[in-house]
C-alpha cells in the first residue's frame, strides 16, 4: 500500500531536509483537487527546514493538480517534471521552486543504489 | 535527402528546410519547424499557380533570419520569368514568413499562391519513425487563421498560422487568389505560433507585432551586444577572424531559456541536440570563460537547480548527480524516454565543480561560489557515495536504465566507444580514464573553494587526501609501461582496457598525470596514429576497432581537441599544442562557416579536405566554444591572482594575433602573441613529431 500525498505531506515532508540547497527559501501551496473540492497544503521552506500546514494563503508557487496525480507523485510512480510536461500539474508563481518541490517527494520505490547494481568485483581490489 | 538543408534558429527553436524554403518531413533529418522538442510544422510548401518554386539566391541574414528569392518552375525555364517571389523568414518565440510576389510584366497578372500547411507534432526523439497522430485542424477564413491542435490527455500542442492578407483557409493550407499590378508587388505575412499548454504555463504565443519587435530590435540588439562584449580578435590571418566571429555568433544563437527558468543557457546544437545537455553546456562554459563568461553563472545555477535528489533507476538519478539531458517533448512527458530529467552521465558531476572553480579564478565572483556551496558539496559527495560503487576510489558508471538509458555515460557515448585494442568491450561498471582525471581535478579544485570561499579547511584537507590517493592509484593501475600511455579504462576486475585514445589529452588537462610520463603522452598525441593532421583522433589508427568515420573510434572532435591542446600546454608542450590548434583551426578555415561537431579521422595528407560526417551537427556549442578555447590556448591565457597571464605559442602561419578586452577579475585586459621562429627547443625524451 503506497503512501498518499496527504499522508506524505502530513508525516513525511515536514522537518529538516539536508538534501535541499541551503539558499532556497519560499512558500509553496499545493491545491489537491478532488471532485468539486480542493484541499490546500502549505509548505514553508526556510533553507533546509520545511514546515507543513493546511492553509489556502497565497504562496510564492501555487501548484494545482488532481489528488490522484499528487498521490502518484507521493508514491514515486510519477515524475514531477513529467507531470508538469504532461500538463497534469499546473503551476503559477516562482517556477524554480518546482525543482525544490521535486526533492520533497520521494523517488520511485525499489530504486537501487549503484553499489547494489555493481555487485562486487570478481577479485578483491586493494584499498 | 540530397539537397542542401537551410536553417534558421534561435535558442531551442529552429526551422529547417530546403534551399527554396519549403519544409517537408523526412525520416533522415529533423525537417520542419521545431520548438521545445516538438515539430510544429512538418509541411510548409509554397506554390504559385500550382508550381513549386526554384531558388535564384538566398541571403542568410543572421542565424535567425533568411531571405529566399525564387521563381516558379524548374531551373531550365526560369530565365524569362515575369514573376518572382521573395520569402523572408525569421524564428524567435514564433516563426514568421513574409511572402512577396512581384509581377515584372507590363500587364496586371492573376496568381494563385498556395501554402500547404501541416503538422505531425512529432517528438525530436522519433524523427525516423514519427508516431501516427491525429491532430485536429480548424480552418477559419474569416479570422485568416489555421489552427492545428494535438491532444493526449491534458498534454496539448498547437500550431496557429495566421495571415495578414485576406485568404481562403482549408484544413491543409492557405490559398491566396491575387491580382498584382504591372510592375507591382503583393505581400502577406504568415505568422506561426507554437503553443505549449502547461509546462509551467509558458505559452509560446506571441503576436505578430511582438515578434517583429523581438526580431528587429531585441534579437538584433542582443546579437550586437553579445559580439560587442566579447573580446575583439585582431588577426593577420583573415580566415581566423571570420571563424572567430562565426563561433561567437553560433554561441549567441544556441542559447535558450529552459521552462521554469529565467536565464539563458547553451543548448547542445543543431539539429539533434537543441536542448540542455549537462556535459555540452559545462564544456562550452569551460571553453568560453575568457570570451563570454556570462554563459557560466546561469548554467551552473540551472544545473544546481536540477541536481539529482533521489535514487531513480529509470532516470539514472542519484542524489548530487548533475543532469545529463533535459527535454520537453511528448516522449519525455509520458516517460517513453527518460529525458524529462535524465542523469545518465558520469562526468557532469565532477565537471560542475571544475567549472565553478575555473569560473571563480577568471571572474573573482566568490559570491556565486558561496551561493552554490551546497550543490557543489553534494556533487563532491556524489563522487564517493554513488560514483564509486566498489569503494576503491575509482569513478565508475553502469546504466541502471538498460532499456533506453545510455550505455556509455561519458562524452564517448556511442554504444561501442569503450573497447580495447582488439575490440573487446569491458563489462560494467566501467572506470574510464578521463573520469578519474575529472574526479581528481574536482577534488583539488573543491579543496581550494573550501579553503578560500567556504571557510572549511578540514574539508579541503579531506578532499586533497582523497585526490592524492586517487592520483597515486590511477598512476599505478592505468599506466601501461610497455606502451607508454594510460589505459582507456579499467574493467571491474581491475584489468586495463588497453586502447590508445585522445583521453590522454584530457588526463593532461586534469593534471592527474605524473610529469615524467607527460613526454610519452605528448608524443602519442602528436604521433601519426592519433594525429590526423586536422586534429587528434578519438581512437588511434592501428588498433582493430579503428574507423575513421566512427564517432568515438577514430573521428576528430574539435571540442575534444580543445581540451587536449589545453592539457598539452598545461604540461609545457607548447609546440604540440600549437600544432593541434593549427590543425583544428585549419578545419574551420577550410570549411568556412561554423565549426562542425566532428570530422572523419582520415589523414589530412590523403583527403586534403576535412571530410564531414553526415550525422555531425553544425553549429554545436562545444565545437564553436572549442574554437575560442584554441585561440586562448595559443595565446596562453590564464588568470593568476588578479592578473591575466599571457604566454603565447602561436603556430606557424598565424603571424600576429591580438585579443583585446579579455574580461575577468582584472576588468578588461589585452593580450598579444606572434609566431616565433619555427625551430623549437627539444625536450629530453620528446620524440620530434613535426
Amino acid at each position: 500500500m503506497s503512501t498518499s500525498a496527504a499522508e506524505h505531506l502530513a508525516r513525511g515532508a515536514a522537518g529538516r531536509h539536508p538534501e535541499l540547497p541551503e539558499t532556497t527559501s519560499g512558500t509553496i501551496r499545493l491545491d489537491l483537487r478532488e471532485g468539486g473540492r480542493t484541499e490546500h497544503w502549505y509548505l514553508s521552506i526556510d533553507r533546509q527546514d520545511v514546515r507543513v500546514a493546511r492553509s489556502a494563503e497565497e504562496a510564492d508557487l501555487v501548484v494545482h493538480a488532481d489528488r490522484e496525480v499528487f498521490d502518484r507523485i507521493a508514491a514515486g510512480h510519477l515524475h514531477l517534471a513529467a507531470a508538469v510536461l504532461r500538463n497534469d500539474i499546473s503551476a503559477q508563481g516562482n517556477l524554480q521552486l518546482l525543482m525544490t518541490l521535486r526533492r520533497i517527494f520521494p523517488g520511485p520505490p525499489g530504486a537501487r543504489h549503484p553499489r547494489d547494481v555493481a555487485g562486487s568485483p570478481h577479485r578483491p581490489v586493494a584499498r | 535527402m540530397k539537397q542542401e538543408l537551410v536553417s534558421v534558429l534561435a535558442g531551442n527553436a529552429f526551422a529547417m528546410g530546403d534551399a527554396q524554403g519549403d519544409m517537408e518531413a523526412h525520416p533522415c533529418a529533423p525537417i520542419g519547424l521545431f520548438s521545445f522538442d516538438t515539430r510544429f510544422l512538418s509541411r510548409w510548401i509554397l506554390t504559385v499557380d500550382g508550381e513549386r518554386l526554384h531558388s535564384l539566391s538566398r541571403d542568410d541574414l543572421t542565424y535567425y533570419e533568411t531571405r529566399y528569392v525564387l521563381v516558379p518552375g524548374a531551373a531550365s525555364h526560369y530565365v524569362d520569368a515575369d514573376v518572382s517571389v521573395i520569402r523572408h523568414r525569421s524564428v524567435g518565440e514564433a516563426f514568421h514568413e513574409q511572402i512577396t510576389v512581384l509581377n515584372h510584366s507590363a500587364e496586371p497578372a492573376d496568381f494563385i499562391v498556395r501554402m500547404e500547411i501541416g503538422s505531425d507534432f512529432a517528438d525530436t526523439a522519433e524523427i525516423r519513425h514519427p508516431a501516427p497522430r491525429r491532430p485536429v485542424a480548424t480552418a477559419d477564413s474569416e479570422q485568416r487563421e489555421l489552427r492545428i491542435r494535438y491532444r493526449r490527455g491534458r498534454f496539448t500542442r498547437e500550431t496557429r498560422v495566421s495571415s495578414t492578407a485576406p485568404v481562403e483557409v482549408d484544413q491543409q493550407g492557405m490559398t491566396f487568389r491575387i491580382r498584382v499590378d504591372p510592375n507591382g508587388a503583393w505581400h502577406t505575412e504568415l505568422h506561426v505560433r507554437m503553443i505549449i499548454q502547461g509546462a509551467g504555463e509558458r505559452d509560446l504565443r506571441s503576436d505578430i507585432e511582438a515578434h517583429r519587435q523581438q526580431v528587429r530590435r531585441s534579437m538584433r540588439d542582443d546579437l550586437d551586444r553579445w559580439l560587442d562584449q566579447a573580446p575583439q580578435l585582431v588577426a593577420e590571418r583573415q580566415p581566423l577572424a571570420a571563424a572567430y566571429r562565426q563561433a561567437l555568433t553560433d554561441l549567441a544563437a544556441l542559447r535558450y531559456t529552459p521552462l521554469a527558468y529565467a536565464e539563458r543557457v547553451p543548448v547542445g546544437g543543431l539539429p539533434w541536440a537543441m536542448t540542455l545537455y549537462g556535459r555540452d553546456a559545462l564544456i562550452t562554459c569551460l571553453e568560453t570563460l575568457p570570451f563570454t563568461p556570462e554563459l557560466t553563472p546561469p548554467t551552473l545555477r540551472m544545473l544546481a537547480l536540477a541536481q539529482g535528489g533521489q535514487l531513480d533507476d529509470y532516470h539514472d538519478e542519484e542524489p548530487g548527480k548533475i543532469l545529463g539531458e533535459l527535454r520537453y517533448g511528448e516522449a519525455a512527458a509520458f516517460d517513453e524516454e527518460p529525458t524529462a530529467l535524465y542523469y545518465g552521465a558520469a562526468d557532469t558531476t565532477p565537471l560542475f565543480v571544475v567549472l565553478l572553480d575555473e569560473y571563480e579564478r577568471w571572474s573573482g565572483d566568490a559570491d556565486l561560489v558561496r551561493q552554490l556551496r551546497h550543490p557543489a558539496r553534494m556533487a563532491l559527495n556524489w563522487l564517493t557515495e554513488y560514483g564509486d560503487p566498489y569503494g576503491d576510489g575509482y569513478l565508475r558508471y553502469q546504466p541502471r536504465n538498460t532499456v533506453n538509458g545510455l550505455a556509455n555515460q561519458t562524452w564517448r557515448n556511442s554504444p561501442e566507444a569503450i573497447v580495447d585494442r582488439h575490440g573487446v568491450e569491458p563489462p560494467f561498471p566501467r572506470a574510464t580514464a578521463e573520469l578519474q582525471g575529472y574526479a581528481y581535478d574536482a577534488r583539488i579544485r573543491g579543496a581550494r573553494l573550501a579553503r578560500e570561499c567556504w571557510d572549511d579547511p578540514e574539508y579541503a584537507e579531506r578532499l586533497e587526501a582523497d585526490a592524492a590517493r586517487l592520483r597515486e592509484r590511477f598512476n599505478r593501475d592505468f599506466w601501461l609501461p610497455q606502451r607508454g600511455y594510460y589505459a582507456l579504462a579499467l574493467t571491474p576486475d581491475g584489468e586495463p582496457v588497453d586502447a590508445l585514445t585522445s583521453a590522454l589529452g584530457h588526463l593532461l588537462w586534469s593534471g592527474i598525470v605524473e610529469p615524467e610520463r607527460a613526454d610519452s603522452l605528448a608524443a602519442h598525441l602528436c604521433g601519426p596514429d592519433l594525429f590526423s593532421g586536422w586534429g587528434v583522433r578519438t581512437y588511434a589508427e592501428g588498433q582493430r576497432p579503428y574507423n575513421p568515420v566512427g564517432a568515438h573510434l577514430g573521428a576528430v572532435w574539435p571540442s575534444d581537441n580543445a581540451l587536449v591542446a589545453a592539457g598539452l600546454r598545461r604540461y609545457g608542450y607548447d609546440a604540440e599544442a600549437a600544432r593541434i590548434a593549427a590543425g583544428v583551426l585549419g578545419v574551420a578555415e577550410t570549411l568556412g562557416g561554423s565549426v562542425p561537431e566532428v570530422i572523419a579521422g582520415y589523414p589530412r595528407r590523403v583527403t586534403k579536405y576535412p571530410v564531414q560526417l553526415p550525422a555531425a551537427g553544425r553549429p554545436q556549442s562545444w565545437a564553436s566554444g572549442g574554437l575560442l578555447m584554441l585561440v586562448a590556448v595559443m595565446l596562453g591565457l590564464r588568470p593568476c591572482g588578479d592578473n591575466l597571464l599571457v604566454d603565447p605559442a602561436i603556430p606557424a602561419g598565424y603571424g600576429r594575433i591580438e585579443l583585446l578586452d579579455v574580461p575577468g577579475r582584472w576588468g578588461r585586459a589585452d593580450s598579444y602573441g606572434r609566431e616565433r621562429d619555427s625551430r623549437r627547443r627539444l625536450r629530453a625524451g620528446t620524440r620530434d613529431a613535426a
